[in-house]
């Protein structure tokens, strides 16, 4: 029966029955539909379609007729048949491991009870053929068999079968070019950086072939050519043989076409900048072969936010509205001359500068620190440089923060700009007690990186600490039996508010006590006390350039000891007083993240001294050098002699220390970061005949973690070797290390930053001067583990490998390992 | 086991009503809550629901969680619009929203939401008895924007000395923020510290730039002396003035 569409009869719409195979209720289908009993519908017509397409998108159905039963006068009967989709049972993956499968199901979302239509079979199947394509297994084939299940349950189920056979990886046996004189074959496979030739010498990168690398490849080869000068160089064809031994062979043909050269190079629209300044960015020449991808670069690196291309150097001095078009302009005998189109635009100044996102950071904290200001003129480096420096300030989490570029207007050139911060916690405590040096060990640590001191008794405030300003205040309490030590320090970064001069002090307090035999405990009577403060000033500079800073301290140390008598010491009732100014330059533009830098260097270099007191006293320590040079430290008289010598020789403690330190981070591909380390430190005296001091020397060897340190002893760092084990037993006078460390991150997520790293390293120390030579180091080589978590800081492992002997050893040391914690290396 | 806990763990949702009902009434928020939670559910759709429902935010707002009472009752005002509480369950859902309002210093999101939600307010209750309050609420949150954008503007000029730009910055900042908020309480100030930014910037120009700057900062003078002639940074200002104009008399010769 063929009725015309548009002739379609006007009926009332009677009883609908449902009937098939299928498990809904009659009434659910029905109301589904749409079709509503007594409603005027045409038939044929849009409603009975409409009908059907709603029925198809609800996807539970295999088989969908609306049949007209009957019509009794302008009444229509209707009847669907459906017959419902069966629903999945159960999957069997045959051809992978069993432990893949479960990953399997999950990507393509095969679970129990899913419907079972033939998109689902089309998308699995394409899923995993590309899937295992990808990783070249090129000749992958799945199948996918359904069979129903028979059982007393009612519904229609199935179980799925799938076969997948990945056969063997496919290998690229060759890959052969037609129609190349210009460039060799090899140069040609060498710029295909997916696809590669088997060849067993390689071993980072496998041979295989995967279709969509394949033609990304093709492209690097047209790129090739037209970094040559080769312009309308193209593929004509390729093709791809099958061999018999699971591999393949690639034919690639193509049309070279002629070598081209710049010709003129002009400029239009450029008022801001000459033609010579725009030259000597661009540094392409008339006569030089064509360069296409090259030509791109100069006028657009997409790869570095900071190249030295021409859109930054406008963008860089306020034009953000520029554009820059390169245009063929002719071509005649192969010599192109090129005109830059440039379209300056008004330069933009910044209107309104906002943060958003410093719910603890109060708002001086960090605007102090931005370097795009209201009224300013719009640079592109300003707004990367004030990116890392937020990140360097160590209260946002450095990967998350952006400048958004808000309401920009070319009209009048002004924008508004917007940087979104990501708090993250910078506090950390520091609970511990544990068993050690004889007993028990109790630590309380607390470190708050963004305290605010003036909150400090307000209540409210305390959520759970004051926070907000960019203090640093940090509280450690040590103590077991044998020794105490208390300390605190506090730091400003802008003392005032007015200007970026950082005070920083700290109070400490050490007792420590000698052990008695007898009473297996500690000996209260035979004490040893230090007592320090200091006090430091750091001022950001701006000369030579605005990574500079110059930092000043004075520190006081009083040592004060009663029936301390130790190897160390021969005065055992006695004092020492260490007065000392440190003065220090450093330059830091490492970038962005402080615990993950990728970029720039850190170095720097400080004296720390005390007063010439030999010069103004009349003391004549000649002749008490002399004295106890001829003394023999085995009599008890002369013991004592010695004691009071060297009481009188470290009433006050005379010296210079001078050190300095470098760190450069090269970013070498992606994530990949070589960290190059050099470090020196000298510690003399004035009046040699005062000697060199026992304090304040270097000991090197081993995580360079300080203990606490009873004589201003600095531990240096150097992996592969025992702690301290490479200074003499008083320590050194002078040390010099060098370490190259290759480090990859794992992770960089806001809740935990890991990074892997590899290193060689050397270092030594020195007694005296006159042994110095910086190329006898002791070398080690390692591995490592840094994990870094916002409320418990750097935690870290390395095992280092020492290829040197320890003193008065002949083996060389091997392996050792060792635990970070805290500390940067 | 305690009455409260025996309840805690009972099936029946009318005893959990019952004790929570009078926890409430005693003051026990906490308490009552954690019996009102369980039983929201039970109770949907049921008459008692709308009492329940009330106490239930209330006992948010009562424990201090504002971000879960500005949503409950929110709730309570769109399911129960009818309701004689709509009002104030509306008006403690904005109250609520104030109390999350941070300190001026921080960023402010909270703050312009609770500004928004107190308008819908007053719009939606014109004759509301809170009306008072609910405006008191808006002004308050208005000058805490006002401060925050002040503060921030007179930091340029604070730390100006290190960097003559800020100045610039100082300026800057202080025409947006007097163009954004015209009836400032801040006025004054605002336009006593511009002058002093653009002085500041005037007579430590250099030669090429500082007639155009000592002109501008004298144009700022103008327009500071003529709106707060009684200013008690009068002299300050009047003394400013008479630098400037000697300055530039002394550019003219």
């Amino acid at each position: 029966q063929d009725i015309e569409f548009n002739n379609g009869k006007k009926y009332v719409l009677g009883d609908i029955t449902v009937t098939g195979n299928t498990t809904f209720s009659p009434q659910t289908v029905v109301t589904y539909s749409g079709l509503r009993k007594g409603e005027e519908i045409t038939i044929p017509g849009e409603t009975i379609s409409n009908a059907l397409k709603k029925l198809w998108k609800s996807n539970l159905f295999s088989s969908i007729d609306i049949y007209l039963v009957k019509t009794e006068g302008d009444t229509a009967y209707l009847e669907i048949v459906l017959v419902d989709l069966p629903e999945l049972n159960e999957v069997t993956i045959k051809g992978v491991k069993k432990s893949k499968t479960e990953t399997l199901i999950k990507d393509n979302k095969l679970t129990k009870g899913v419907k079972v239509t033939q998109n689902l079979l089309a998308t699995t199947q394409n899923y995993l053929t590309n899937k295992y394509r990808k990783e070249g297994f090129y000749n992958t084939k799945v199948t996918i068999n359904t069979t129903e299940v028979v059982d007393s349950i009612q519904k229609s189920r199935v179980n799925m079968i799938i076969n997948i056979d990945k056969e063997n990886k496919v290998k690229v046996e060759k890959i052969a070019f037609n129609g190349n004189d210009k460039i060799s074959d090899k140069k040609l496979r060498k710029a295909m950086k997916n696809t590669k030739q088997k060849n067993p010498i390689r071993l980072l990168k496998r041979s295989k072939y995967i279709k969509d690398d394949y033609k990304e490849d093709l492209v690097s080869i047209i790129d090739k050519y037209k970094e040559n000068g080769y312009r309308d160089a193209r593929i004509i064809s390729d093709s791809i043989i099958t061999n018999n031994d699971n591999t393949i062979s690639i034919n690639i043909n193509l049309e070279e076409g002629e070598k081209y050269t710049f010709g003129k190079i002009t400029f239009v629209g450029n008022s801001v900048y000459t033609d010579q300044q725009l030259n000597s960015v661009l540094r392409i020449k008339e006569g030089e072969t064509y360069n296409g991808v090259e030509l791109k670069k100069r006028i657009a690196d997409d790869s570095k936010p900071d190249a030295d291309d021409l859109t930054n150097l406008y963008q860089n001095s306020g034009y953000l509205f520029s554009s820059i078009n390169p245009v063929e302009v002719s071509a005649d005998g192969n010599v192109i001359d090129m005109e830059i189109r440039i379209s300056e635009g008004k330069p933009a100044y910044f209107n309104n500068v906002t943060v958003v996102g410093n719910d603890k950071t109060n708002d001086h904290v960090i605007y102090r620190e931005l370097r795009t200001r209201p009224g300013q003129l719009y640079s592109k480096l300003d707004v990367i440089r004030t990116i890392r420096e937020l990140g360097q300030l160590g209260f946002f989490d450095a990967q998350l923060l952006t400048p958004n570029f808000k309401n920009p207007n070319p009209n009048d050139g002004t924008l508004d700009m917007e940087y979104s911060v990501v708090e993250r916690g910078a506090s950390q405590i520091e609970l511990q007690g544990g068993y050690g040096g004889g007993g028990f060990i109790g630590t309380l640590g607390l470190s708050f990186n963004n305290f605010a001191i003036k909150d400090i008794f307000k209540k409210e405030a305390y959520k759970p600490v004051p926070s907000g300003d960019g203090q640093s205040l940090a509280l450690r309490l040590q103590a077991s039996r044998f020794y105490q030590t208390y300390s605190f320090s506090f730091t400003e970064p802008w003392l005032g508010g007015k200007r970026p001069v950082q005070l920083s002090t700290s109070l400490s307090h050490t007792k420590q006590f000698l052990y008695n035999p007898i009473t297996r405990d500690a000996d209260k009577s035979k004490r040893f006390n230090i007592t320090g403060i200091s006090v430091g000033l750091a001022k950001r500079l701006s000369v030579p350039d605005d990574y500079f800073t110059l930092s000043q301290a004075v520190s006081f140390q009083h040592y004060n000891l009663k029936n301390y008598n130790t190897g160390l010491f021969t005065f055992g009732n006695g004092y020492s007083n260490n007065l000392s100014y440190t003065i220090g330059l450093s330059r830091n533009n490492t970038f962005t993240d402080p615990i993950y830098p990728m970029g720039g260097s850190n170095f720097s270099v400080s004296a720390k001294l005390s007063l010439p007191y030999s010069l103004l006293n009349s003391i004549d320590y000649k002749a008490l050098n002399e004295e106890r040079d001829a003394l023999d430290p085995t009599d008890t008289d002369d013991f004592k002699r010695m004691g009071e010598i060297d009481q009188e020789r470290y009433k006050w403690l005379e010296f210079y220390k001078v050190k300095f330190k470098a760190d450069w981070y090269t970013r070498i591909v992606d994530k990949l970061v070589i960290k190059s380390g050099l470090e020196f430190g000298f510690l003399g005296a004035y009046n040699n005949d005062r000697g060199v001091i026992p304090f304040e020397r270097f000991f090197v060897g081993g995580d360079g973690l300080g203990n606490y340190s009873l004589d201003g002893r600095e531990s240096i760092a150097l992996r592969g070797y025992p702690n301290q084990s490479l200074s003499s037993q008083d320590g050194g006078t002078i040390y010099n290390k060098f370490s190259l460390e290759l480090r990859y991150p794992i992770t960089l997520g806001q809740s935990a930053k890991i990074y892997a790293l590899g290193f060689i390293e050397g270092g030594a120390s020195f007694d005296n001067f006159r042994d110095y030579n910086p190329f006898t180091i002791n070398r080690s080589a390692g591995l490592g583990l840094r994990i870094f978590m916002p409320a418990f800081g750097l935690l870290g492992i390395d095992f280092g490998h020492g290829f040197d002997a320890l003193p008065g050893q002949t083996v060389k040391n091997g392996w050792e390992t060792h635990f970070i914690i805290g500390q940067q290396f | 086991c305690s009455e409260y806990q025996k309840a805690l763990k009972s099936e029946d949702i009318a005893v959990k009503f019952k004790l929570g009902t009078e926890l409430y009434d005693a003051g026990k928020y906490g308490k009552a809550n954690r019996l009102f939670a369980q039983i929201v559910p039970g109770y949907r759709g049921k008459p008692q629901a709308e009492k329940l429902m009330f106490m239930y935010s209330n006992s948010f707002y009562m424990m201090k969680d504002y971000y879960l009472a500005a949503y409950q009752f929110e709730r309570f005002e769109d399911a129960y619009s009818n309701s004689e509480k709509a009002e104030e369950a509306l008006f403690l859902s904005t109250k609520s929203y104030y109390n999350l309002s941070p300190v001026y210093s921080k960023e402010q999101k909270e703050t312009k939401e609770a500004i928004e939600k107190l308008q819908l307010f007053i719009n939606k209750y014109p004759e509301s008895q809170y009306l008072a309050e609910a405006n008191s609420m808006i002004k308050e949150l208005d000058y805490k924007l006002e401060k925050k954008a002040f503060e921030i503007a007179k930091q340029y000029n604070k730390i100006a000395n290190f960097e003559s730009a800020d100045y610039e910055a100082s300026i800057k900042s202080f025409d947006l923020f007097l163009l954004e908020y015209p009836g400032t309480t801040f006025r004054e100030e605002a336009m006593y510290y511009r002058l002093d930014s653009a002085y500041n910037l005037a007579v430590n120009s250099i030669k090429s730039k500082k007639e155009g700057r000592l002109n501008s900062a004298i144009t700022y003078y103008k327009s500071f002396a003529k709106a707060y002639p009684n200013s008690k940074h009068k002299e300050t200002a009047d003394a400013m003035n008479a630098e400037l104009t000697a300055q530039l008399s002394q550019l003219s010769i």
